[in-house]
């Protein structure tokens, strides 16, 4: 178990260098700089690319960027927020917290409420509640996160006035609902189609076929026997919808203006503010790479079939 | 005769399947009775319907499948008119069922000994569980696993498979059923972990006075464990009689062609095996004479439009073919 | 005991029993030749697998109707913009902003003329910020015959008519602030016309009525509905053309891979496994922002028909084909590889292999006919979700660039003025919605159809 879970963390960090190293070469290859300004000068720009390093050759910049990420330490904003350091803009500025906040709930969302939708519709197959959901969840999943998050703040925010928009308190809970829907609404019939298939699949083993002929009645059987087996495909797929929460957030947070990470970082490509880029591509790759050999781990724990001291994956 | 008395009895059972494509007849008026302490076999190629027979009687049709005329009586009761829940309790209590792949058919995220387990506690209310403990490793150990202690607390893949078939029949026998249906359960092993199953079941089938439905394909299975054997062809039985005057005196052209299409051992010249020709009918569209005229070497006019009735040959054996009937032609003109 | 069915002894039964009961006559027990006995079967025709999956696809509804409706998705992209005389880009004056089924000023004024005249040309529903004619020649060509007249000097706010006057048919110029209420107009100028047209003169284009601007207009005045369509046209092709470079690069890549095996095969997999586990989101954006204006400059200074075609699709397109090329081929070619090690083990392979034909050769004539199915359905499931990441990342500002519209640009574009225009919004998130959802249910029903081991 433990020798997995380090093999795995390496690979991790392997990964995480690989996207840091495609990040920082993509990033640099822009042309153009974080100081182009319609006023400045060539040498302004000189000086501010000697004063924070930019006039190094570029393996020597990206060994420092490694360099210091190994300090915890993630340099100053070129632009957005010039001078400030990087940490205190992720951290201290709460927008790491938020978009951690509404990407956890949300999955959470996701989770508990798509899969016993899945299990509900795999149970009642053929009635109209599987009916509704099918249709219900098959729309779902063809509506845009980005259409959902509009026509909610115009129902809800602008015409109804039911709800507030995020740009005012972050206190009350009212303020999250929207956002939350948005991002775990598609998840969450995500979740319940691939929950529901897999628990019908589950349901056409030979095994339900043995614990029928033993006489287990058919709650126990949908229950005991066929939920446990349907969630180990299901677990696999938690690792892609935490990744698409992250995406997610990116057009939640610009469309109700939660200042999140998301946001910000759309915003410091569009910026070209290097060091925010790097910072914030670190962050959330770290955080979707964790988030996988988690789900991973989780998947092994609850297949028995796979032994986590041997070599095989 | 005290065996005499039947645990069993099926009569004329119609079991269809309703697919897009049309009524799929898989079991087409079968009849017959087991008795207490009694091993029957149940022989056909795939497709003949000897599972789907099997499958009505412990009620674990699925659909399309439906039981459509006849009746199944066990002890004196009629099965068909079971409610689902009676039918459950029935279930594993009073017959029980081991299947052909025992890979695939215990649950892989719970221990042997869980399942085992299950198969009492669904049963009896009562039964704590330390006792259901006991009682599982008790039958682990009946089927000959050893170091049942440890062995309970394993999960399926970490069995090999003639351990799983084992484990599977614990789990079927643990309620004491008085009828075991057995389908093809020697079929995905190796052979030489087939002769130990049979072995184990013959044993525990006088131990356990237990009857057993056991279906195959393979006739050499058939006389290792059986008493009586029916052959099954196209939905129907063609052939029934005791094991011995089956494979000495077969009378049915499709059985004669299945032993003829098996090697046997106890010959010193072996014969070449004979193949029987052509494939199985097309159930959606079943001739309306002989179904297994297409194929049989001695069709006959008749054959072609007429179902053959059965023929009484005495001793319970019964053979559904004209051929029987053909020398009464001669004696109409005497 | 008793008897539990029908036996007959046949050493007891009286055969003319046995003759009634059954019908038998003197033949009944002729053996029947081969013939007769094959006349008792009834045979299936067998059908090719494309037949048969062609009928499986047919008898399921809801993917018959997701099909009709994309078909109508695609008319309503490709052909529509031929039935509405408006362009993606024409900015009409005085009519922006209009609502759905709305006309802008002068153009009721100009509908007030219409079933007036046989057809007509009002500078008012000219796009652009000129809704005037200039001095100079011009022609009309109606009915086979051709006008060609000349303006001398300016003509503003005018509609020219073609106009029956008794039995003559003239062609009128009329000032737009002469037509009533009621569209008659008293004050008319006629123009002469000949019927050899200058040399560069000016067609005009008469029209019947005023089209009616059906989703309204944009802030712009362009119109909302043609901007739809062509919004549909860019996301569908978009959609086709991704999922094509993800067909060919994954199955390229996977089947080299499964086929090679052994080191080869480990490497390229790793490979696949890493480029799996980058969150590709945000090398996409990256990609975005990186590649437009390179591709742009290449596009300004190559001369090669290709590229003529690439930069009429935009940087921005070409950089989220370029991005797909680059990362979601992953999946494609895991799917490859997996039914290429399962068909590699099959005996005609191995067939081939020993009567030496080149690995080139048992890719193409025999692993991917195989594994068409799989191709097929896997490539119309990857074109919604090519819709879906262009969508997205045009609604993030890094798609398609104005004029251009795609559907995600087009939410993005209603987004700032959501409040007051929700319909602009709504017309092309409904459509994206709808194009979504029929290819994923005609990608379901196809799964259903060309792999019906999988179908339950």
């Amino acid at each position: 178990m433990l020798w997995y879970i380090l093999k795995r963390l390496l690979a991790s960090v392997g990964t995480l260098l690989v996207v840091l190293a495609i990040t920082f070469f993509l990033m640099n290859a822009v042309p153009g700089s974080p100081f182009i300004t319609e006023k400045s000068t060539p040498e302004q720009i000189a000086a501010a690319n000697a004063k924070y390093g930019l006039d190094k050759p570029l393996i020597v910049q990206f060994k420092n960027y490694l360099v210091s990420y190994c300090h915890g330490d993630f340099g100053v904003s070129l632009k957005m927020q010039e001078g400030t350091p990087v940490t205190d803009i992720l951290f201290h500025q709460g927008k790491f917290q938020l978009s951690i906040k509404l990407g956890l709930i949300a999955l959470l969302v996701a989770v508990i409420i798509g899969i016993p939708l899945g299990c509900i519709a795999a149970y009642n197959r053929g009635t109209w509640l599987d009916g509704f959901l099918r249709v219900v969840t098959t729309i779902g999943v063809a509506i845009p996160g980005f259409v959902l998050a509009t026509l909610l703040l115009v129902t809800f925010a602008v015409k109804l006035q039911w709800l507030p928009t995020i740009s005012g308190s972050l206190d009350s809970f009212n303020v999250y609902v929207m956002p939350i829907v948005s991002l775990s609404f598609y998840y969450v019939c995500y979740l319940s189609k691939l929950t529901r298939t897999s628990m019908l699949d589950a349901i056409n083993q030979d095994y339900i076929r043995t614990a029928r002929a033993k006489g287990v009645t058919t709650k126990s059987i949908v229950i005991k026997h066929a939920l446990r087996n349907s969630l180990i495909p299901v677990i696999t797929y938690i690792g892609p919808v935490i990744a698409g929460i992250i995406t997610g957030s990116f057009v939640v947070e610009s469309t109700f203006s939660v200042p999140g990470l998301g946001k910000y970082f759309v915003q410091s490509v569009l910026a070209r503010d290097y060091t925010v880029i790097m910072a914030t591509t670190f962050v959330l790759s770290a955080l979707v790479i964790f988030m996988n050999l988690v789900v991973d781990i989780a998947y092994k724990i609850v297949d028995p079939r796979i032994t986590l001291s041997s070599r095989e994956d | 005769m005290e065996d005499n008395k039947k645990l069993i009895e099926i009569k004329d059972l119609k079991v269809s399947f309703f697919t897009p494509a049309g009524e799929v007849k898989a079991v087409d008026g079968i009849s017959y009775e087991l008795g207490y302490n009694e091993v029957m076999g149940v022989v056909g190629e795939s497709g003949s319907g000897k599972s789907v027979e099997a499958y009505s009687i412990i009620g674990l049709l699925q659909n399309p499948g439906k039981v459509t005329g006849g009746s199944i009586t066990f002890e004196g009761e009629d099965l068909l008119a079971y409610t689902p829940e009676q039918m459950r309790q029935f279930r594993g209590n009073k017959v029980s069922m081991i299947f052909q792949n025992p890979m695939t058919c215990l649950n892989p995220v719970y221990t042997i000994g869980n399942q085992l387990m299950e198969a009492l506690t669904v049963h009896d209310d009562k039964i704590t569980k330390e006792e259901a403990r006991a009682r599982a490793i008790e039958m682990l150990e009946k089927v000959g696993i050893n170091n049942a202690e440890k062995r309970i607390n394993q999960y399926p893949h970490e069995f090999s498979g003639g351990m799983r078939q084992r484990a599977m029949i614990a789990m079927a026998l643990i309620c004491r059923p008085k009828l075991l249906i057995a389908d093809e359960p020697t079929t995905a092993l190796d052979v030489s972990i087939q002769a130990q199953i049979l072995e184990l079941m013959k044993e525990l089938q006088k131990k356990e006075n237990t009857s057993i439905i056991f279906i195959t394909h393979n006739l050499g299975v058939v006389a290792e464990i059986c008493d009586k054997v029916s052959v099954m062809y196209a939905g129907r039985i063609v052939e029934q009689a005791g094991v011995e005057e089956l494979f000495y005196n077969p009378q049915h052209p499709y059985t004669k062609g299945l032993l003829a299409s098996q090697p046997r051992l106890d010959e010193e010249e072996p014969e070449r095996l004979i193949p029987i020709e052509g494939t199985p009918i097309d159930l959606l569209n079943p001739p309306t004479g002989c179904n297994f005229g297409p194929r049989c070497k001695n069709c006959m006019k008749i054959c072609l439009t007429k179902k053959p009735p059965y023929a009484d040959l005495g001793d319970g054996h019964i053979s559904a073919c004209w051929l029987h009937f053909k020398d009464l032609k001669g004696k109409k003109e005497e | 005991m008793k008897e539990t069915f029908a036996k007959i002894s046949p050493f007891q039964v009286d055969p003319k029993e046995l003759e009634e009961a059954f019908g038998l006559d003197d033949n009944s027990f002729d053996a029947a030749n081969d013939i007769e006995k094959e006349s008792m079967v009834e045979m299936h025709k067998s059908v090719s697998y494309w037949a048969d999956a062609w009928r499986r696809f047919k008898s399921n509804h809801v993917s018959m109707v997701a099909l009709g409706v994309f078909i109508i998705c695609m008319l309503f992209a490709f052909a529509g913009p031929k039935f509405v005389p408006y362009n993606y880009a024409d900015q009409l004056r005085n009519a922006q902003k209009l609502g759905p089924m709305e006309y802008s000023k002068q153009e009721q004024q100009v509908k007030l003329i219409e079933g007036k005249c046989k057809a007509f040309y009002a500078t008012a529903l000219r796009p652009g910020s000129i809704t005037a004619l200039e001095k100079g020649d011009y022609v009309i060509k109606k009915g086979g015959k051709t006008y060609a007249f000349t303006l001398d000097k300016v003509a503003e706010n005018v509609i020219i008519m073609y106009k029956p006057v008794g039995i003559e048919e003239e062609l009128v110029i009329v000032r737009m602030k002469d037509i009533a209420k009621d569209g008659s107009f008293s004050e008319y100028e006629t123009i002469q016309y000949t019927d050899t047209a200058a040399k560069g003169a000016e067609q005009l284009k008469l029209v019947k009525n005023v089209f009616p601007h059906l989703f309204g207009t944009d802030s712009q005045g362009r119109d909302s509905m043609v901007r739809t369509m062509f919004g549909a046209r860019v996301s569908i092709i978009i959609g086709i053309i991704a999922a094509l470079i993800v067909l060919l690069i994954g199955s390229i890549y996977g089947s080299i891979s499964g086929l090679a095996g052994g080191p080869v095969d480990f490497v390229m997999m790793r490979i696949v496994e890493l480029i799996y586990s980058i969150p590709e989101v945000l090398v996409v954006l990256l990609l975005q922002v990186v590649l437009k204006d390179p591709l742009q400059a290449w596009f300004d200074s190559s001369k090669s028909a290709f590229v003529k075609g690439l930069s009429d699709l935009g940087a921005g397109i070409v950089s989220i084909f370029i991005t797909f090329a680059l990362l979601y081929w992953v999946t494609m070619a895991r799917i490859v590889r997996g039914q290429v090690l399962q068909l590699k083990k099959q005996e005609y392979v191995t067939a081939a292999n020993a009567l030496g034909a080149s690995n080139g050769r048992i890719i193409k004539r025999h692993l991917l006919p195989n594994c068409v199915g799989q191709l097929v359905i896997t490539t119309c499931l990857q074109i919604p979700s090519a819709i879906f990441l262009e969508s997205f990342l045009s609604f993030l500002g890094m798609g398609v660039s104005a004029p251009m519209a795609s559907l995600g640009s087009l939410c993005s574009d209603a987004l700032q003025t959501i409040s007051l225009f929700p319909y602009r919004l709504i017309f092309p998130a409904i459509i994206l919605t709808v194009i979504v959802l029929s290819l994923n249910l005609v990608g379901d029903g196809l799964r259903d159809s060309l792999d019906p081991r999988l179908k339950k």
